[in-house]
């Protein structure tokens, strides 16, 4: 027995160690997404008997106006989202002067990120609302009357993406702080003896090594525009008249409220393919480094 | 002129005092090596006058000008950093320009310079690879032209070669020298290796606990150091120390009895001793004899090992009750190290003999007592 295990050891024991996690990502993960796939062909309502359409429920959402609402908001989102690894950049960088207090500002900006996101949503509500919010208030300051933001419907997505971008800057600046502690030493003296300084020394020094930070701010950034759901889902549950739902939401709502699975798991699977492409993207730059060097 | 000036240039991390009243004067083109055991400031030194550590007190002038408080990139200082420090993201050709671009010079002028570099290192073939390419001598030669393209009036070296094998070490040893010849700069190189101390240097500097201890040319310092720190720490193998009493003195001579009633007597002292010092008798190894019937001085022991290096062999010797501190061994064993290849029994007994002036003489707070020794000219 002993002797078996220690000649099988080298593929044995990495096996073992893997298989409770591919067991787990197979049957979540893999086996969900092609029965996802499986189940946009039939018309079903979750219990009862599946009806096979075909492309019948592809057909009809493309032709239904409500799924480019959603794909344009989700087009917003990821635009507006683009701002946070920038905005977590300039923050760490200020938060990352060596200045008395530094520590506890530091933890005030950290406090987004143990908040739940539905707490953020309902906080933000509360911000937005017309008649007591703070913004009310600071317009109140000013004479003039806060716009409803959520109930209008070319303002609400930017409102919800808004609140959305707080927690998702204060993750891109922990990225970026971490970064920032790991830098080598020696390059920013050599940048210095070669009298780099503030904006070349950011540039051509410092940057480049944050590109890996950087590009896991991003990729994490855009996948978390792309599967936006909950704050939609808290704030205005895709209201005013669906003008602020996303295609997450919808799936959601399709498929829950309207008894449609099929037709839900037809959003979820051209969801997938959209973030398929970014998917993609994501993991030829992350193999590809090991490449040059091989 | 002098191109580096230090006055009085004190460092406190906290509550660590790191450098203590440095001053130190460097002539223009000197090749000046700073050696000293760990943590004994070299590196701090070094990092004061390239301005990447500010000094707590004292001044810094370069070229004659009062550098103490401008940014590196100001002093006119070029550095070498220990792990080549080189850019990752550019290719050979920007790392070695880069400085000239910072400089805002104009295109072709860094062109010329990168291209000069490249052909004194022998980089040409390698100017379009990126650092991670790279060989670790082409690496460290990388950094050298980083160096190098910015014609500093000061190069600043930083333990350059202790990343590399032992046969690259050789070869950019003499790479180094070479380069120092042909551009003629003020070099100064920190390193905790005394082979490159001994072989690079035009004057060392001996540090120790953030105090300078000896400053000289690198034959000088091994011949007359100035106390029982620099005896010890340049030589290799280490000089053997014994432990003695002045049991009499006369004038500029002093008696010295150590254990194991080995008796030695010291003439023209620098200074007398008083009588009941507890003082230390230092003798380098390759002054040491075996079997040696004309040696002034000499005393049995027994042979411990012995290792055959080739050209020369090194002997460990029991003395029994005349023991040496602080060797290379830590058994209280003499080295010997003598010129040529003799074989010699485990075991067996021989007489270890060596002329008293050939000896050092410390005392008791370490300064050397014995009387200069006459340099080997060169």
């Amino acid at each position: 027995m002993s002797h078996l295990w220690r000649r099988h050891r080298h593929w044995l024991a990495p096996t073992l160690f893997i298989l409770p996690g591919a067991l787990l990502f197979g049957v979540v993960i893999i086996l969900a997404s092609i029965e996802t796939i499986w189940v946009s062909f039939f018309d079903w309502d979750g219990v009862g008997p599946m009806q096979w359409v075909g492309l019948a429920n592809y057909e009809q959402l493309f032709a239904d106006p409500q799924f480019y609402v959603s794909l344009k908001n989700n087009v917003i989102w990821l635009a507006m989202f683009m701002l946070a690894p920038p905005l977590g950049l300039a923050l760490a960088l200020l938060l990352n002067q060596a200045i008395a207090g530094m520590k506890f500002l530091k933890s005030l900006f950290f406090v987004p990120l143990v908040l739940a996101s539905v707490t953020v949503g309902v906080v933000f509500t509360w911000v937005y609302d017309p008649t007591f919010g703070l913004l009310s208030l600071i317009y109140g300051w000013f004479g003039a009357t806060a716009p409803a933001l959520l109930s209008d419907e070319h303002l609400v997505s930017f409102a919800v993406v808004i609140a959305a971008l707080w927690p998702q800057v204060a993750f891109c600046l922990v990225l970026f702080l971490a970064g920032l502690n790991n830098l080598n030493e020696d390059l920013i003296g050599a940048g210095r003896v070669d009298g780099a300084r503030g904006f070349a020394m950011l540039l051509h020094v410092v940057l480049p090594q944050l590109r890996e930070v950087s590009f896991i701010a991003l990729a994490v950034t855009i996948i978390g525009a792309l599967r936006s759901f909950d704050m939609v889902a808290v704030m205005t549950s895709g209201g005013p008249f669906g003008s602020s739902t996303v295609l997450a939401y919808q799936m959601y709502e399709q498929s829950i409220f309207s008894y449609r699975f099929g037709y839900g798991a037809a959003i979820a699977t051209v969801l997938f393919a959209v973030m398929a492409v970014f998917i993609a993207w994501y993991l030829r730059t992350l193999l590809r480094p090991e490449q040059e060097t091989a | 002129m002098a191109s580096v000036e230090i006055h009085n240039v004190e460092k406190h991390y906290g509550g660590f005092h790191a450098l203590k009243d440095i001053s130190l004067t460097i002539d223009e083109g000197e090749f000046i090596v700073m050696v000293g055991p760990s943590g004994c400031g070299k590196s701090t030194l070094l990092k004061t006058i390239a301005g990447l550590e500010t000094v707590t007190s004292g001044r810094l002038r370069i070229k004659g000008r009062d550098v103490t408080r401008l940014e590196p990139g100001d002093r006119g200082i070029a550095m070498v950093f220990q792990s080549y420090a080189l850019y990752p993201h550019m290719t050979v050709e920007e790392n070695m320009g880069f400085g000239l671009r910072m400089a805002k010079r104009p295109r072709a002028e860094i062109d010329t310079a990168v291209a000069r570099a490249a052909q004194i290192l022998r980089l040409e073939e390698q100017l379009r690879k990126y650092p991670k390419q790279l060989s670790g001598g082409q690496r460290q030669r990388v950094a050298i032209g980083r160096a190098i393209t910015r014609s500093p009036d000061v190069f600043l070296f930083d333990e350059p070669l202790s990343n590399l094998d032992a046969a690259l070490r050789t070869q950019m040893r003499v790479e180094l020298s070479t380069l120092h010849d042909r551009l003629g700069s003020t070099m100064i190189y920190v390193t905790h290796d005394q082979v490159e101390a001994m072989t690079m240097a035009s004057r060392i500097v001996v540090l120790n606990g953030g105090r300078i201890e000896q400053v000289g040319a690198p034959l000088e310092l091994y011949a007359n150091p100035i106390n029982l720190f620099v005896a010890g720490f340049l030589g290799a193998p280490r000089m053997n120390f014994v432990a003695g009493r002045v049991t009499s003195t006369n004038g500029g001579s002093a008696s010295v009895t150590c254990g194991g009633d080995l008796k030695v007597d010291f003439d023209d002292l620098a200074e007398t001793p008083a009588v009941g010092a507890a003082v230390t008798i230092g003798i380098r190894p390759e002054k040491l004899r075996i079997g040696d019937p004309d040696a002034g001085t000499s005393f049995p022991a027994r042979v411990r090992l012995t290792e055959y290096l080739g050209r020369e062999t090194i002997v460990y010797a029991d003395a029994g009750d005349l023991a040496t501190s602080g060797s290379d061994s830590g058994t209280g064993v003499f080295t010997i190290q003598i010129g040529d290849i003799q074989p010699f029994a485990p075991d067996a007994p021989v007489s270890v003999g060596f002329d008293a002036n050939a000896a050092y003489l410390f005392a008791p707070d370490g300064r050397t007592l014995s009387a200069a020794k006459p340099v080997t000219q060169i």
